[in-house]
């Protein structure tokens, strides 16, 4: 018998594909294409066409997902999956920890002070006494650097 | 497959642990101590208040009680060691005014000041007050805010 399965090329099964349409095919050639079209991973619409016309298709969709089917290659994709999961509720979590609550309260001796101006006022208070000590600092180094001026004079 | 998880579900609970504290000496002072003292004052802003000022978070305590005085002092001191940028001063070897720029945290500008107004020349008063504040605004913004 004559060897079969020597389609070394998509070209060369498109064109036996193609011969097969017409008509001029052998039966051993025929045969060939079949074998071919099962078990080739060459896509095209000549090739997709005759797999629907010769009753391939569902045989080369399994043979496919068959090589997808690497039992390491889906455990990997199964941690990949498992990380991104867990990343993105821990992200999440971590995100909202983040958010402070809307708060605006203030303790004097012992008496809490929910108003928001009130508050307001007395950050206000805290705030202008900072800049007081500021402006004296500033102060203080403009007073220097113009006593090093007049001294350089 | 276990171990994976074992493995990614302790890092991840490690650096929830390490985020959930910014690591500040002055921390344990905001711990509610001063909420219910005699001569305390202690103010937390945070959410949309703060954020009118481009903050996150204010939060202060202004003291009479000169020992909780000096505690704050030196808890902003060690702080103080760590700033990035800081201006300080000091009278009669005591610290009288500080603005500490802290090192970014969760890309969050951090600020301390501090002053002991027992220390002022013009009217001194036996107050001592302490701000942390927490936010994108910049140290300039900060400097504005305080000269409203």
């Amino acid at each position: 018998m004559k060897e079969l399965h020597h389609i070394s090329s998509q070209a060369v099964l498109e064109t036996l594909i193609e011969r097969y349409f017409n008509g001029d095919t052998t039966l051993e050639e025929e045969c060939e294409l079949r074998w071919a079209l099962s078990h080739c991973p060459w896509e095209s619409e000549t090739i997709d066409d005759a797999r629907v016309v010769m009753g391939y298709f569902a045989a080369h969709r399994h043979y496919k997902r068959h090589q997808a089917a690497n039992p390491l290659r889906r455990r990997m994709m199964g941690i990949a999956a498992s990380i991104a999961v867990i990343l993105t509720i821990g992200g999440y979590v971590l995100w909202h920890q983040s958010q402070p609550a809307d708060q605006c309260i203030a303790y004097v001796n012992g008496v809490t002070i929910n108003d928001d101006e009130e508050v307001m006022a007395l950050i206000e208070n805290d705030l202008s006494n900072m800049d007081n000590a500021a402006q004296g600092m500033a102060s203080q180094l403009s007073s220097l650097g113009e006593a090093l001026e007049t001294e350089n004079d | 497959m276990k171990r994976i998880t074992l493995i990614i579900l302790t890092c991840l609970f490690a650096s929830m642990a390490a985020m959930a504290q910014n690591g500040l000496n002055i921390n344990r002072l905001f711990d509610g101590r001063y909420k219910k003292a005699a001569g305390a004052t202690e103010i937390i802003v945070t959410g949309s208040q703060a954020r009118e000022y481009g903050l996150t978070v204010y939060h202060s305590v202004t003291v009479t009680d000169k020992t909780q005085a000096e505690i704050i002092e030196n808890l902003v001191v060690k702080d103080g060691s760590q700033a990035v940028d800081k201006e300080v001063e000091y009278r009669n070897g005591q610290l009288y005014y500080g603005f500490y720029t802290m090192p970014r945290q969760k890309r969050t500008n951090r600020y301390i000041f501090f002053l002991n107004q027992n220390l002022a020349r013009k009217s001194p008063k036996n107050v001592v007050t302490l701000i942390y504040m927490e936010g994108e605004a910049s140290a300039a913004k900060i400097k504005k805010l305080i000269r409203k």
